[in-house]
């Protein structure tokens, strides 16, 4: 079986997930009336695949670079698992279509308002802008969907053509890609995910979430991997393949607590007010994620995949895949939530400043006004993160129990299913549309006999 | 070695591919091997000899969990009982603070752990000699040891027609 | 193994000239069994030279104190903890070479894992004598050490990240050590088994009674894989820790969450350049060209290329952040490196670690011995030029504008600098003299998947089965300066230009 069949029940396996995923989005959107909590879920699921997606492609032209060559026999998967990121980047731009049209304030950076009343959104604006948002997304989402397909191309171009072209062509691609991608990549989740914490900062930041995505996409990877070998395809996907993405899970995973370690740890230990009022947020207020995000994504790998056996053993791999999927998928969630609802403090805050109003969008006369009258404000609000939710903090202690928010409902479970569907269904068709084995990949021969 | 000598008899294969062949060969006549010499780890011989995995791993489980429990506990016992200090605002029991000592005491338990065991149960060491069955072997050649102490003629033969067999290029007898 | 084999028609040879395994024991042994060369001689008395003169400065050091060096009160960390800080970055690439590598497969490494290794132990004696000696009082340094006392007993401050560095590098040390001993024990018994005499009793010494027993080689491959996997994270560590010294702080400049994998990837990118400074010079020394080919040095371009592309991602990176922090003491902090008095420090390093490194984007110069000799030694004087920006540029400027200052290495501080490397090159060309540079057994492994003869025979099979010419640059040609790579399809192009 080389050829990958899209099969009806797949299909309707993955339209059901769908439609989950819509009706969810739209019980939130209707019923509940809950925008932010649509919003910033779709943000989060986005953001989650879109990674996903890069990493794969990441990974082939690594791979490429690399002289690598055991993957070959599975790495159609991985090409598969990129097609998602034209998708994704389209679903970025709806947001950022948002920000321009105030469909949401996911971003406190986008608010005007706050802007004038906030040294730090002052400084900042130059970078944290609506256009740049629009341009980065744009381009850099852009360059990415080109280098995808053009990968895609010249690997399906070898199919037909032995020879070596694409074998050149590829690592040309591949020795951009590391170099603009990589750094691209950086600025991208600065503005995707780190802006929401608007007024905190990390450098380690961009690396941390990319590590995160990376253990996401070996985790997908070897559900795949298992699922496709259990319907009788890649047959020459042996143990010992399986093996070394065991082996990238366990390494992976230590490498993103090495991360996340060194960025917590020099925060803590610092004790810089800017700086810990992301992780003092946390623990204080959301310590189940916080928590949480360790046990399942560094105790249970660790711990599973220490010994060589338990990588060759399918049960025990799906297991830990599974956990480790949906721990990256929460370690997201407490990137983006719990700053979402800051800013929602924020808003409030300033909606109540504003003897009652609740017009966020101010003309400009009612600006300057506005600016006098909270001249005194202005320094109490750029000095520190912490004073200026003072009103939010009554009902902070309940922030872990805001479902939606400080843990995931069932609209999110929902979301995050239609969301899966979507992205398999991508997956499945772009598997279907080429032949499983890249017959003539030079590397083929060493693939099938790889020994870990 | 072990203070009784003993008589040997080895032959010397040019090659891997040789060796191999004779070892699988010697299995299926049901020749029992001394012990294969080589000059590098030729992949597939643990299996056609029959050795068992390592389980060195496992003691270095065990050495890095006492390295770990080491640092740790003394560190916790330290700032906790027996001389508290006050860092940074930070409480005394500071996990995150005793997470990069833990874990090179761990790292160093388990690596010393498992090198000195490696050479404790391989009987190597400093001044340890053991017999070298031929300068060869450590360069390039292949070795297949018989123990023949004490045994009839005829079955020495059988060893030695097995070593023509199996296209040894040399063949020796010694006492070690 | 033997029953063919299972390699891209595209590899290149690691082990060239169609070497039997009596001919690899015979060229990687002879170096050691000859008479010292006139370069041979010529480096030691130069190495001995800096250390005579090094040794006279670090004497004055320890009898009058660190007086009688420049740190001043502002700039209280200068050369000593720069040069400590470079010394444990060169140190990282041996271990990185043996472990990483060997968990991914590079095969490439059993060229140079062995010098690497030993590389990684000297830089590391040297390494360690710079805090010894900052410390003023060197016979005191066992204070670091926790131990019963009779002062309370006072424990040593185990919260302290420069306690943190004793024990990161004490373990470095020592499994290193343990690592690279091991992997030399087998070839140990190889010149044992070719030597007569005295040269042979210490070599049993030395080779611990090794045999070849197939059990004993199944446990070495199996600890040196299970090393090289707690070694793995360990090499990681030890910059970490070096990182944490100033990002644990509360320093503008030095506190920065990058700075863990920053430093891990600059220590990566100088160990590499080094690596390639010592590998040139030895395999034309030695004539080992054959088993540290053409191929060896440009995978450990590429390693250098990716790592200074990661250290220059860092950089952007922190001087964007220093400006969207908002924070205005970060901000000076970054201004005061591009632009305060030791700006040339700051351009040196970022023309030396980010820019002239991408030049091995171009494939011609990643293949020239000439171009890679160059540029190694630019990149380490880059990631010196590093270590002195992070530390003395931004102690140089700090919080009151009254005790800023300017700080110059005194000539006791150069000569210590000198004597290390002194000690480094006398170590290193000792080993060169005792020890098999390269890993015997370990080329001896590999010679039937990337030994050119195999590997010839192997494109051979691939054409006649597709009809598709692969071909390969040679690498004897390019060490001719008139040699050009040819515009045919070329199976090791990276070089999008082509």
């Amino acid at each position: 079986m080389n050829q990958f069949t899209f099969t009806g029940k797949q299909k309707t396996f993955t339209f059901s997930l769908m439609f989950v995923g819509l009706l969810t989005a739209l019980i939130c959107l209707f019923m509940k009336g809950d925008g932010l909590r649509f919003w910033s879920n779709f943000l989060h699921n986005t953001v989650f695949f879109v990674g996903i997606s890069f990493i794969s492609l990441f990974i082939l032209c690594a791979k490429s670079l690399a002289y690598s060559g055991w993957q070959t026999v599975f790495k159609r998967v991985w090409e598969a698992m990129s097609l998602f990121m034209p998708i994704g980047v389209i679903f970025l731009l709806i947001i950022t279509l948002g920000i321009k049209m105030g469909w949401h304030d996911l971003y406190h950076w986008a608010d005007a308002d706050s802007v004038a009343h906030d040294k730090l959104l002052q400084a900042k604006s130059p970078f944290l802008n609506f256009t740049n948002y629009f341009l980065f997304t744009l381009i850099v989402g852009g360059y990415w969907i080109f280098t995808m397909y053009a990968y895609r191309r010249l690997s399906l171009r070898e199919d037909n053509n032995a020879g070596l072209y694409s074998f050149n062509k590829i690592k040309a691609l591949a020795g951009v890609f590391l170099f603009a991608g990589g750094y691209l990549a950086c600025i991208m989740i600065w503005l995707w995910v780190m802006s929401i914490d608007a007024h905190w900062y990390s450098t380690m930041f961009a690396w941390y979430s990319a590590a995160s995505w990376l253990v996401s996409t070996i985790a997908f990877t070897v559900l795949m991997m298992i699922y496709l070998q259990g319907k009788g395809y890649f047959p020459k996907f042996t143990d010992e393949h399986m093996h070394d993405l065991g082996k990238y899970l366990f390494g992976f995973s230590i490498f993103w607590t090495y991360l996340w370690f060194s960025q917590f740890m020099l925060i803590w230990y610092a004790n810089i007010g800017e700086e810990t009022t992301y992780f003092k947020l946390r623990i204080d207020e959301y310590p189940v994620l916080f928590y949480g995000n360790l046990v399942i994504n560094f105790l249970l790998p660790f711990f599973v995949l220490m010994r060589n056996s338990t990588k060759r053993k399918h049960g025990t791999m799906i297991f830990v895949a599974i956990f480790v999927f949906f721990g990256h998928w929460m370690d997201y969630f407490q990137m983006i939530k719990p700053g979402v609802v800051e800013t929602e403090h924020h808003l409030a805050h300033a909606a109540h400043d504003d003897h009652g109003s609740d017009t966020k969008h101010l003309d400009d006369a009612h600006k300057d006004e506005h600016k006098k009258e909270d001249a005194h404000k202005d320094d109490h609000a750029g000095d520190g993160h912490d004073d200026t939710h003072g009103d939010g903090h009554g009902d902070a202690h309940e922030e872990s129990l805001r479902w939606g928010f400080g843990m995931p409902g069932y609209i999110e479970f929902g979301m995050f299913a239609g969301f899966l569907g979507l992205f398999l269904f991508v997956f499945f068709t772009g598997l279907g549309r080429a032949s499983l084995t890249p017959e003539n990949d030079i590397y083929l021969d060493e693939s099938y006999h790889h020994h870990a | 070695m072990k203070g009784k000598h003993k008589d040997i008899l080895f032959g010397l294969y040019n090659d891997e591919t040789e060796l191999l062949d004779a070892v699988h060969t010697a299995h299926e006549d049901g020749l029992e091997i001394m012990d294969v010499y080589t000059p590098f780890p030729v992949h597939g011989l643990d299996e056609a000899m029959g050795l068992s995995e390592s389980r060195l791993h496992i003691a270095g489980f065990v050495y890095g969990m006492l390295g770990i429990m080491t640092a740790f506990g003394f560190m916790t016992w330290v700032f906790t009982r027996d001389w508290p200090i006050i860092f940074g605002g930070k409480p005394y029991w500071s996990v995150p603070a005793f997470i990069p000592i833990s874990f090179e005491l761990t790292v160093l338990f388990s690596a010393v752990g498992m090198v000195v065991t490696f050479y404790v149960i391989c009987g190597l060491g400093p001044g340890v000699k053991n017999p070298i069955l031929h300068d060869r072997i450590t360069d390039d050649k292949f070795c297949v040891a018989f123990e023949t102490d004490g045994l009839a003629k005829d079955k020495i033969d059988g060893y030695r027609s097995f070593f023509s067999k199996t296209g040894a290029s040399e063949v020796f007898e010694k006492n070690i | 193994m033997g029953h063919g084999i299972f390699v891209a028609p595209t590899r290149k040879p690691l082990v060239t000239g169609s070497k039997s395994y009596h001919d690899i024991t015979e060229d990687i042994c002879s170096p050691a069994e000859k008479a010292p060369s006139v370069a041979w001689v010529i480096g030691m008395l130069v190495s001995l030279g800096l250390v005579a003169f090094g040794g006279a400065c670090l004497l004055i050091t320890i009898w009058v104190g660190i007086g009688s060096w420049n740190l001043n009160r502002t700039i209280g960390w200068g050369w000593d903890i720069t040069n400590f800080v470079w010394w444990i970055g060169i140190g990282h690439a041996g271990t990185l070479i043996s472990a990483i590598l060997l968990l991914f497969r590079q095969k490439w490494r059993t060229g140079v894992n062995r010098a690497a290794e030993a590389m990684t132990i000297f830089a590391v004696i040297c390494a360690a004598l710079f805090p010894g000696i900052h410390m003023g009082r060197i016979w005191l340094a066992f204070f670091i050490f926790p131990y019963p006392n009779t002062r309370g007993p006072l424990w040593v401050n185990f919260n302290s990240p420069l306690l943190w560095d004793v024990f990161a590098i004490s373990t470095y040390f020592t499994v290193s050590l343990l690592f690279w001993y091991t992997g030399l024990v087998p070839d140990f018994a190889t010149l044992r088994d070719r030597a007569k005499g005295m040269r042979k009793r210490i070599y049993s010494f030395l080779s611990f009674g090794w045999t070849g027993s197939a059990k004993h080689w199944q446990r070495h491959e199996y600890l040196s894989l299970v090393l090289a996997g707690l070694a793995t994270p360990l090499v990681l560590s030890v910059h970490t820790i070096v990182s944490f010294d100033f990002a644990t702080s509360v320093i503008p400049g030095w506190h920065t969450t990058i700075f863990p994998p920053y430093f891990v990837a600059g220590a990566i990118f100088s160990g590499f350049a080094m690596v390639q400074t010592l590998m040139i010079v030895s395999r034309k020394v030695m004539n080992l060209q054959d088993y540290i080919t053409i191929t060896h040095i440009e995978a450990m371009n590429k390693i250098i290329l990716l790592t200074g592309t990661i250290v220059g991602c860092a950089y952007l990176t922190e001087l964007f952040i220093a400006w969207y922090s908002g924070y205005i003491y970060e901000q000076f902090a970054f201004m005061n490196r591009a632009m305060g008095p030791y700006w040339w420090s700051y351009f040196g390093m970022m023309l030396c670690n980010v820019i002239t490194p991408q030049l091995f984007w171009i494939k011609k110069i990643r293949r020239s011995i000439f171009w890679t000799f160059f540029l190694s030694i630019v990149v380490n004087i880059g990631m010196w030029f590093e270590r002195f920006v992070i530390i003395a540029t931004t102690l140089a400027r700090d919080y009151l504008p009254s005790s800023w200052s300017y700080y110059w290495p005194s000539i006791i501080e150069i000569g210590v600098y000198l004597f290390t490397f002194g000690l480094f090159f006398t170590l290193y060309l000792i080993f060169s003299r005792v020890a098999p540079v390269v890993a015997i057994a370990e080329v001896k492994h590999i010679l039937k998947y990337n030994g050119d003869q195999y590997l010839a025979k192997n494109r051979e099979d691939y054409e006649a089965k597709t009809g598709v010419k692969v071909v390969l640059d040679e690498d004897k040609v390019t060490d001719d300066p008139n040699y050009e790579v040819d515009d045919q399809i070329d199976a090791n192009d990276l070089d999008e230009n082509n």
